[in-house]
């Protein structure tokens, strides 16, 4: 039983970086309407960002403020530089573009970091960890847990609340009406992107001290990602929300049982899902 | 005719001056594009899953050519069947869908058949891959000998290319063009549009079975990556710069990425970043492939031969 | 008409001219004079980080002789074989076809070695490896692949037993398996050899390659309640593993070994409150008492300013056992180097190392260590003392290499 328990909050805390990744995602696929394969890279990027800043400032929160702002001018940079010429070109030329940054990213990564993993520490007040009776709790995942938690619940308010979020909802929902009212459209899409690479760059950031680094780090995530999106449906956020939960508490509880089939479950669950709900948790379409 | 003769040139050609194994992989993964090519080029559907029924059939395959020693027509044949049969399951949980929600489907289906062979270590080996695969003999004939392996599996391409062929001139394959162009207007119409994308689905799930068993005779391994989501999105890429508009894009996608990869990789270890900047290359400048290039530019010469 | 015509045989022509072009490497066949060695490491995938480390170590005992054996010069060519089975075994195709090498050494992954064996049987190639399957020179041994590495036996053997030594009350253990085929040589022989202690195992969980994320299987671990954790997985996996093993609050209190490590390399990656408990295999470690090994990490250090672990090491080694080879046979013959490297008896790297003919496993130390507490490291590298080394080959009744073969 407290073995359980312990699988489930450590599920909860795996499915908020999902979650973060997904809903990153989700909005970039929602609103420009791409498939973004490089959204794992990003996710890598974040991570060595991270590294790099606190090992030249010293200071692991100044590198979980400044890592993420990185990934996001670099999100603005690839949305400039190539992916607005892209938006009439068809999924098949965005898929190529974004997977052949993703594989120009990544080597990036080698060149500049090297080809062996990091590890890299958390910072010293979250070292070490609680016993929550049923078990033994690391601090840093527990702060993971809540701050990513917290960002979620904060892009969420962005959304729902904020004028410019509301027009971003409308984006998902229907682009010639927005572009009908008179709003540039174009930079909607630049901070659409932007705003998806910075919660991946988040969520890299925030696993650095958990997974380590390696420079192929953003593969699983990405795979993780697209199944959030297509489980919760498409530029859906709620949904990506509960869908990364979902898949976190479901790979955690199956480790506990059978470990072997922990990574399988993931796609299977969506499989599933899938079955009986062809739009998704939550997709409307 | 003459694109016929051009290609029979290059299969003869091409064994002189790349190794034949890598000479046999071309042609390989050029029956593999032009299965893609059905879906992405004729019906427009992206599929980002197609190792799923490459892997799954050459698993299958595999399996029975070394546990139960099957004659290579037997092993030709039940790559086929696993490869429409996995196709049919896949397609359909993902034909319904259209756009971004079917390439995010195909490639996280593809995701749990890996992760399936991955564990299932008892039959795939895993991560060592399923060794010890024999090329029986065709007929009475050897194909152990790499030139003659090269000759058997040329022979299956041009037979796939004509069948590939005949398929897309066909009604089905005017009707999937037409599903391509306006899929409200083919429905409109009266065809059963979900159904005949299942259709080739199933079509290019088979064609992909029979490249998968094939590349499995190749080296004698299936390697767990077969069945990888990076084997998905190569021949994708492959189809892409050769230029999905033409039945033969594939064809000289296939040469030119492999060989790209091939050669490069010995030159450089950072090669996939050269192969990233070649896809960003193609996407902003060269849309269109090998083959809209090589029309442009014949085109660019002829008018300056009248002119 | 005729213009249509004369554009034909121009595109022929032109594709031709191109296809020549693009094949113009492998028209170009090695002389025959001189003698090509491959180097299959891995510089994508998930051995990308070790590659580059068994190219240094290779490099380097081939510069030692100046680049020539028999007075002929050594042409030494790399592939990255992406540390994928299919990769691996088209490169390799693809070196000895072209290149002409007929001596190759790797790839570092077991399950992608076992592969490219099969392609040293068929094109009848020398092939060195070193990793931790069993099965090189156990069930699928054959002439022509040879096993660096300790045996999976001697390597559980020196860690069960001197680890009890040690603590002789942890009896109850959980494992940690990297789910491929060096993982489960290993399980199998711990389990084995931890029969004669008493050894109770409370768990085995089985992890993925590239495995990043441990807390899910160190979660069940500590539900487990062990007396002790071993981890049999390597590189990256190993330092994930033992980062989070420490973050759960296991170790310091319970001991963690890792079974199968790359040495130098890992424990530099680990903190030192992590290392405080941690006891480790290991095939090489950089303070091994030889005079070849004392040489080697001199130059290695001086070179790249880090010690050497396992991986260059092993590179180096078996490079070096195979000039050994060519010395003894004092031929360049595939066959006759096979020969001579049969029962080849050197004294280098580790000390006292042996080919025994009967299943080309090399029979040699394996090192035992102790990791140091923050307090009594001397300096940034004083890691760990070796404890013990062990050299117990593998008995017969287990030996599944029946018969070798012929050429």
């Amino acid at each position: 039983m407290n073995l359980l328990l312990g699988q489930i909050l450590n599920g909860i805390a795996t499915g908020m970086l999902y979650a973060l990744m997904g809903l990153g995602l989700s909005l970039i696929t929602g609103v420009l309407n791409i498939p973004n394969f490089a959204h794992g890279a990003l996710f890598a990027v974040g991570a060595y960002l991270l590294v790099s800043v606190v090992g030249v400032l010293g200071n692991f929160w100044l590198g979980l403020i400044v890592a993420p702002i990185g990934v996001a001018l670099l999100g603005l940079v690839i949305e400039w530089a190539g992916v607005r010429r892209l938006y009439a070109a068809g999924h098949d030329y965005q898929l190529l573009f974004t997977f052949g940054l993703a594989l120009i990213l990544n080597e990036l990564i080698i060149v500049i970091w090297g080809p062996v993993g990091i590890s890299h520490l958390p910072p010293a007040l979250l070292r070490g960890g609680v016993d929550l009776g049923f078990t033994f709790y690391p601090k840093y995942r527990l702060f993971v847990m809540g701050m990513a938690g917290a960002l979620v619940v904060l892009t969420w308010l962005f959304l729902e609340k904020t004028k410019y979020g509301a027009i971003m909802r409308a984006g998902i929902e229907n682009k010639e009406m927005v572009s009908l009212l008179g709003i540039d459209i174009q930079m909607l899409f630049t901070v659409a992107f932007a705003l998806g690479a910075y919660l991946a760059g988040i969520a890299g950031a925030l696993t650095a001290p958990i997974r380590g680094l390696s420079p192929g780090m953003g593969v699983d995530m990405l795979g993780i990602a697209f199944v959030v999106v297509a489980l919760g449906g498409l530029g859906n956020l709620l949904g990506a929300i509960a869908a990364g939960l979902l898949i976190g508490v479901a790979q955690a509880v199956v480790a506990a049982y059978w470990t072997e089939a922990s990574t399988a479950v993931i796609f299977a669950v969506m499989a599933a899902v899938l079955l009986v709900r062809p739009q998704g948790l939550f997709g409307i379409r | 005719m003459r694109t016929l003769l051009l290609i029979v040139i290059s299969i003869l050609l091409l064994p002189l001056v790349v190794r034949p194994a890598i000479a046999s992989e071309i042609w390989i993964f050029a029956i593999f594009g032009l299965a893609l090519n059905l879906l992405l080029g004729y019906t427009g559907m992206l599929s980002f899953g197609q190792s799923t029924f490459f892997g799954s059939a050459a698993y299958v395959a595999g399996w029975l050519l070394k546990h139960y020693g099957i004659n290579v027509f037997a092993a030709l044949g039940v790559g086929v069947g696993v490869g429409a049969l996995s196709a049919l399951l896949v397609g359909y949980l993902c034909v319904q869908r259209s756009g971004l929600y079917f390439i995010m489907l195909t490639f996280a289906l593809n995701q749990l058949f890996y992760f399936i062979a991955y564990q299932w270590t008892s039959v795939t080996g895993g991560e060592d891959g399923m060794p010890g695969i024999p090329r029986p003999s065709v007929l009475g004939l050897s194909i152990q000998e790499s030139y003659w392996y090269y000759a058997f599996i040329s022979l299956l391409f041009l037979l796939s290319l004509w069948a590939m062929k005949r398929i897309v001139e066909s009604p089905l394959g005017k009707i999937l063009q037409a599903i391509r162009e306006n899929e409200v207007r083919a429905e409109a119409v009266g065809y059963d549009v979900p159904r005949f994308k299942l259709l080739a689905f199933v079509i290019a799930g088979a064609f992909s079975g029979l490249a998968g068993v094939l590349y499995a005779m190749l080296f004698g391994i299936v390697p767990l990556e077969a069945i990888g989501f990076v084997v998905s999105g190569n021949v994708v890429f492959a189809t892409l710069i050769g230029g999905s508009g033409s039945l033969y894009g594939p064809i000289i996608g296939s040469f030119v990425f492999i060989w790209l990869s091939e050669s490069v990789s010995t030159m450089w270890a950072r090669w996939p970043l050269l192969l990233g900047v070649a896809f960003v290359i193609v996407v902003l400048f060269l849309r269109g492939g090998v083959v809209e290039a090589w029309t442009r530019f014949w085109t660019w010469r002829s008018s300056k031969q009248t002119g | 008409m005729s213009n249509l015509k004369r554009r034909n045989i121009l595109k022929a022509g032109a594709l031709g001219a191109a296809a020549a072009g693009f094949g113009f490497p492998s028209i170009l066949r090695a002389q025959p004079k001189e003698i090509v060695m491959l180097g299959l490491w891995d510089q994508t995938g998930a051995f990308a980080d070790v590659g580059p480390l068994n190219d240094r170590g290779m490099r380097m005992a081939l510069e030692e002789r100046g680049m020539k054996v028999l007075g002929k010069p050594i042409k030494y060519i790399t592939r990255d074989g992406a540390t994928q089975a299919g990769t691996s075994t088209r490169r390799a195709e693809e070196a000895i076809d072209g290149e002409g090498a007929r001596f190759m050494i790797g790839p570092w992954s077991s399950g992608v070695a076992l592969a490219v064996s099969e392609v040293a049987k068929r094109k009848k190639v020398l092939h060195l490896f070193s990793g931790g399957t069993e099965d090189i020179s156990g069930a699928r041994c054959h002439r022509y692949s040879f096993q660096w590495a300790a045996s999976p036996y001697t390597a559980a053997k020196t860690v069960v037993d001197n680890f009890m030594k040690a603590n002789p009350k942890a009896k109850r253990w959980h494992l940690l398996v990297a789910d491929y085929a060096f993982g489960w040589s290993v399980e199998k022989y711990i389990k084995e050899v931890g029969k004669a202690h008493g050894l109770e195992f409370v768990g085995a969980d089985r992890h993925p390659l590239g495995e990043r994320e441990f807390s899910n299987y160190v979660q069940k671990a500590a539900a487990n309640r062990p007396d002790v954790v071993a981890m049999i997985n390597f590189g990256g996996d190993a330092v994930a593993g033992a980062r989070e093993i420490f973050n759960f609050g296991l170790t310091p209190k319970l001991p963690l070994i890792m079974c199968w490590s790359s040495g130098v390399e890992e424990l530099i990656q680990l903190a030192p409150e992590i290392r405080d408990n941690l006891w480790v295999g290991t095939n090489f470690y950089y303070t091994a008492n030889t005079p070849v090994a004392k040489a080697f990490v001199k130059s290695y250090q001086a070179k790249f300013k880090t010690p050497p672990g396992y991986a260059p090491s092993a590179a180096y080694s078996m490079t070096r056992m195979l000039l050994a080879a060519f010395d003894k046979a004092k031929s360049d013959d595939v066959q006759a180097v096979i020969k001579a490297l049969e029962g080849l008896e050197v004294n280098d790297l580790l000390g006292r190392m042996k080919v025994d003919g009967a299943t080309h496993q090399t029979l040699r130390p394996y090192f035992f260590l102790r990791c140091k507490p923050k307090a009594q490291m001397k300096h940034e590298l004083d890691l760990a003392d070796i404890v013990a080394t062990g050299d117990t080959p593998l008995p017969k009744q287990y030996a599944a290499c029946k018969d070798i073969g012929g050429f």
